[in-house]
């Protein structure tokens, strides 16, 4: 089949939603990976002191890891992570009132979601998903009506290119094009992926935990911040829920990135310094709060030194944040047991050899187990020249 | 059903070529060099490589990145999860069954090879006129682990397509007599056992202790563990050959002087008589009428630039020289020499210097102190000529020289002159005389060659001078030169370019950095520093690569 044969995404995207395309340079929106500070996410709200141990003060954890470390046990065994690559493959115009007509970016996304786990020291794929996204200006859908964007992506994937290569785009994402905040078009495309991503590493969370594979001595360590959300049928049935929601017992969360502000210290005052303070191997008290998007549900959260200040470029580097969801009606009464918390965090503070020094950026907040399971799904990708030629 | 063990890795920057590819297998797969692997190939093809290298890699980007991962440098740190690393082998092709040499595929399936298959692949399972040179062993200490005789064209070792061996290697490391007596063993075994158009006969130089004085008695394995004689036995055996020690062997000491507290041999007089009661040993005899050409074999190691001492030879061997024609004994020339090295005398006379005579004097008169050199040889009491000896030499014969107790310079002596005797003898110089029947080849064993054939020796010695016709021409006349050293660098390279086997054993890396190794691949150069005893690199025009072979212990008796 010659080249001029091939029928290619755009043309079908252009044919169905009546837009025109501009056929315009197709490059990678991801930046590298480096490290930096997340100023993220104001609508966090931190309540008291969520522990049954009262620390008025950094909890000294070095022994403890010592302890744990010569003692060769784990509990650690599973690791998580999803990753997302956009490209911005092409602009199109749609027509507005008064018979002018905008120009919008058509963002095309991989998505991968992974799990390894730890067997005897040595880590081994457990689980992964991969798929492929369009993001779409919402005004591409002129009718309005609802199953034009699955009934696109269906007509999409049945053109002979993609059906050749074996590749299938799960669905089509519109983006908001109202001008309601000075957002980018491309930035809020590049929102609707990303947001895409969570979910999928939210149904896999939730998968592990379904299948009964997290216990205590089996803990989920995911990287980045916690999100629990059951599917409405495991809310379904109670008895099921509860269980459910039990195994997050066994899910703590390990980010890379926070925002240092956040934090409050004793007096209930934000305090970054308290964070960039913490001297190693020792952890902070731990808080509690709630996140209005999640429901209820209510995070014990803290901090873990695992490098040496004077060993990386800032203050923050070297330092992970924790989050594990309160489960019990007795958690969320006095707080999560602090022998739990100084356990937890010894086993992360064990688990900063071996680095990724030279191969990441983020080395110092990158735990091992975690970089490989990130690299395990980047090496699945299929790569940008191909990906790209679709377009 | 082969072993799938890995699958062939091919990379921008490491690509796979029509003679060599990378492979990944599990870091704790037991691999060697020389081991042969199959890949999948094109058109259900195999390609067979054997293996070169093996190396180790990690995800750590530097050794920084390894330092750090133990907190900055502290040794007690062990690592909760073990880095990602793997195994990868680098593979030379030698062979692809559909001749199909183009480059094996990326991710192309990597198997262990069946016995059949690894001959098949080193070009074994074709070699016409097959003689064992050893056994070769590969996936060693695996389950599974397989054991091959290698055979060599004999046709390739003993002419006439290709002649003569050179084994090198440390002395006592390398084992380099037990090898060449193996071959010599196989190579008798065969012409023993089959009616075949040539005939091979074997002259043998002893020169160390009574190491080759026993090599028709067995091996009583009295030093060696027990078991150790069944063993061997049974690896004799599963080469295909007899356990049995030499036959047809006779050995020849220098004759001493019954009465002479000083012995020349290191067999002891029980021994000497036994052998003589047996009829295998005799005692040999240098006469000044019949072996008065052999003198220049005395000046092998002597710098002769203006050949003045070749001018003298060529006087003395003149039949109808006024001074020396009629000269009958040892003693009348030392007579002649010294009347032409004084002053004044009457010899003073002539074209050559009187320097030069004292000179020729001086090298001679060392030389002859020796009760070897006689008047008359009594064959009654067991003495002979060893060239008259030596003419004789029949098929499937073994004759062991012992030259172990003679100083350097007489060692040469007679190794010249064995030399010359059989290269005579094959030239068909004695063929008028009675008896003298050759078999079609000779082999002559020598170690030590270093001392006659390195680079350092005078170019006029005319022991090299012999040595080279042998290498050069040997060949299609039928002398067959085995030889052992312990630095190949330090032989002549005319010597070494004209033998079609080299067995390279045990040596060391100052050896291996010499130009003489410059073809061999890295790895292979470091395993030739840790071969162990018995076991040899083994190059031959009808191998596809080098090969490593061991052999079995010396089936004939050893002294310790």
């Amino acid at each position: 089949m010659s080249d001029r044969e091939r029928i290619k995404v755009m043309r079908i995207i252009e044919k169905e939603t009546g837009g025109k395309s501009y056929k315009a340079h197709k490059y990678s929106l991801d930046d590298s990976e480096r490290p930096s500070v997340d100023y993220g996410n104001s609508e966090i709200i931190w309540k008291r002191r969520a522990e049954t141990t009262v620390h008025r003060n950094y909890v000294n954890l070095g022994p403890l890891a010592k302890r744990l470390a010569s003692m060769d046990d784990q509990i650690l065994s599973y690791f998580l992570d999803g990753s997302r690559r956009v490209f911005k493959v092409d602009d199109i115009a749609y027509a507005k009132s008064g018979g002018r007509s905008v120009i919008y970016p058509v963002i095309a996304g991989q998505i991968g979601v992974g799990c390894c786990r730890r067997i005897n020291k040595r880590i081994e794929p457990a689980k992964y998903k991969r798929e492929y996204v369009l993001a779409m200006p919402d005004v591409a859908d002129a009718d309005g009506k609802p199953g034009f964007w699955p009934a696109t992506a269906k007509k999409l994937n049945e053109c002979e290119e993609l059906k050749r290569l074996g590749i299938e785009f799960t669905t089509i994402l519109p983006y908001k094009t109202s001008q309601a905040d000075d957002k980018k078009f491309v930035d809020r495309a590049t929102a609707c992926v990303q947001d895409r991503m969570i979910e999928r590493e939210k149904e896999l969370v939730a998968e592990l935990v379904r299948e009964g594979r997290l216990n205590q001595n089996n803990y989920l360590v995911k990287d980045g911040s916690l999100e629990y959300r059951p599917t409405k049928e495991d809310k379904a049935d109670r008895a099921k829920y509860l269980k459910f929601k039990n195994n997050y017992n066994y899910v703590i969360g390990v980010s890379k990135n926070f925002n240092p502000e956040v934090c409050e210290d004793i007096n209930g005052k934000p305090n970054p310094g308290y964070i960039a303070e913490l001297p190693l191997y020792h952890r902070t008290p731990v808080a509690e709060y709630e996140n209005p998007m999640l429901g209820d549900i209510k995070f014990a959260v803290w901090y873990v030194r695992l490098r040496d200040k004077s060993r990386t470029r800032t203050p923050f580097d070297g330092i992970l944040k924790i989050e594990k969801i309160l489960v019990t009606e007795e958690e969320n009464e006095v707080g999560i047991d602090s022998e739990l918390v100084d356990l937890l965090s010894a086993y992360i503070i064990n688990e900063r050899n071996p680095v990724c020094y030279g191969a990441d950026l983020r080395w110092a907040n990158h735990i091992y187990p975690i970089y490989l399971t990130e690299s395990f799904i980047k090496s699945k990708y299929l790569n940008a020249e191909s990906f790209l030629n679709l377009f | 059903m082969s072993k799938l063990i890995g699958r062939v890795l091919a990379t921008e920057k490491a690509p796979t070529t029509m003679d060599e590819f990378n492979f990944w297998t599990n870091s704790d797969m037991k691999l060697h060099a020389f081991d042969i692997v199959k890949v999948e190939h094109i058109e259900g093809s195999f390609t067979f490589g054997v293996i070169e290298n093996i190396s180790h890699i990690t995800d750590a980007q530097s050794f920084l990145t390894n330092f750090i991962s133990s907190d900055f440098g502290d040794v007690n740190i062990d690592e909760p999860t073990l880095r990602v690393g793997m195994n990868y082998a680098k593979a030379k092709v030698s062979f692809n069954n559909k001749n199909l040499y183009t480059p094996v595929h990326n991710n192309a399936k990597v198997y262990l090879a069946s016995a059949d298959e690894i001959t098949m692949a080193l070009g074994l399972d074709r070699v016409e006129n097959p003689l064992v040179c050893g056994s070769l062993r590969m996936y060693e200490g695996t389950e599974d682990e397989v054991i091959l005789p290698v055979n060599l064209n004999s046709k390739f070792i003993l002419g006439p397509e290709g002649a003569h061996l050179n084994i090198s290697g440390i002395s006592g490391l390398a084992a380099k007599t037990s090898y060449a007596m193996f071959l010599m063993k196989a190579i008798q075994d065969q012409y023993l056992a089959a009616e075949k158009d040539d005939s091979v006969a074997f002259v043998i130089f002893n020169v160390k202790g009574r190491d080759l004085m026993a090599i028709d008695r067995p091996n009583d394995f009295a030093t060696d563990p027990p078991g150790e004689k069944e063993r061997t036995y049974k690896e004799y055996k599963n080469l295909g050959l007899t356990t049995e020690p030499f036959k047809n062997v006779t050995y020849y000491i220098p004759y001493s002087a019954p009465n002479s507290a000083k012995q020349s041999t290191y067999l002891s007089k029980d021994d000497v008589e036994n052998y003589i009661a047996a009829k295998q040993l005799k005692k040999f005899k240098y006469v000044y009428a019949d072996d008065k050409e052999n003198i220049e074999m005395m000046f092998a190691d002597v710098d002769d630039p203006a050949q003045t001492m070749e001018s003298i030879i060529s006087k003395i061997i003149d039949k109808d020289d006024r001074d020396f024609g009629n000269l009958e004994t040892w003693h009348e020339f030392m007579e002649k020499v010294s009347e032409k090295a004084t002053k004044g005398g009457a010899g003073d006379k002539g074209d050559i210097s009187i320097l030069s005579w004292r000179k020729f004097k001086r090298v001679v008169r060392k030389a002859l102190q020796d009760d070897m050199f006689a008047n008359a040889v009594k064959p009654a009491n067991n003495e002979c000529r060893l060239a008259d000896e030596l003419k004789h030499i029949r098929a499937n014969e073994v004759r062991v020289i012992d030259i172990a107790k003679l100083p350097e310079d007489k060692q040469a002596f007679v190794f010249g002159d064995v030399v010359r005797t059989i290269y005579n003898l094959k030239l068909g110089e004695y063929d008028d005389e009675i008896g003298v029947q050759p078999p079609t080849r000779i082999v002559i064993f020598i170690d030590e060659l270093n001392k006659y054939a390195s680079k350092e020796v005078p170019k006029t010695s005319p022991i090299l001078r012999e040595i080279l016709d042998v290498t050069e021409r040997g060949r299609s006349l039928g002398v067959i030169l085995f030889a052992a050293e312990q630095f190949r660098s330090a032989i002549h390279d005319r010597v070494t370019g004209n033998c079609a086997t080299h067995a390279y054993g045990r040596t060391n890396s100052i050896e291996t950095s010499t130009r003489d190794y410059s073809s061999l691949p890295a790895t292979y150069k470091n395993m030739l520093t840790r071969l162990e005893q018995g076991e040899y690199l083994v190059q031959n025009p009808v191998f596809r690569s080098l090969l490593k072979i061991t052999f079995p212990k010396p089936i004939y008796r050893q002294f310790k």
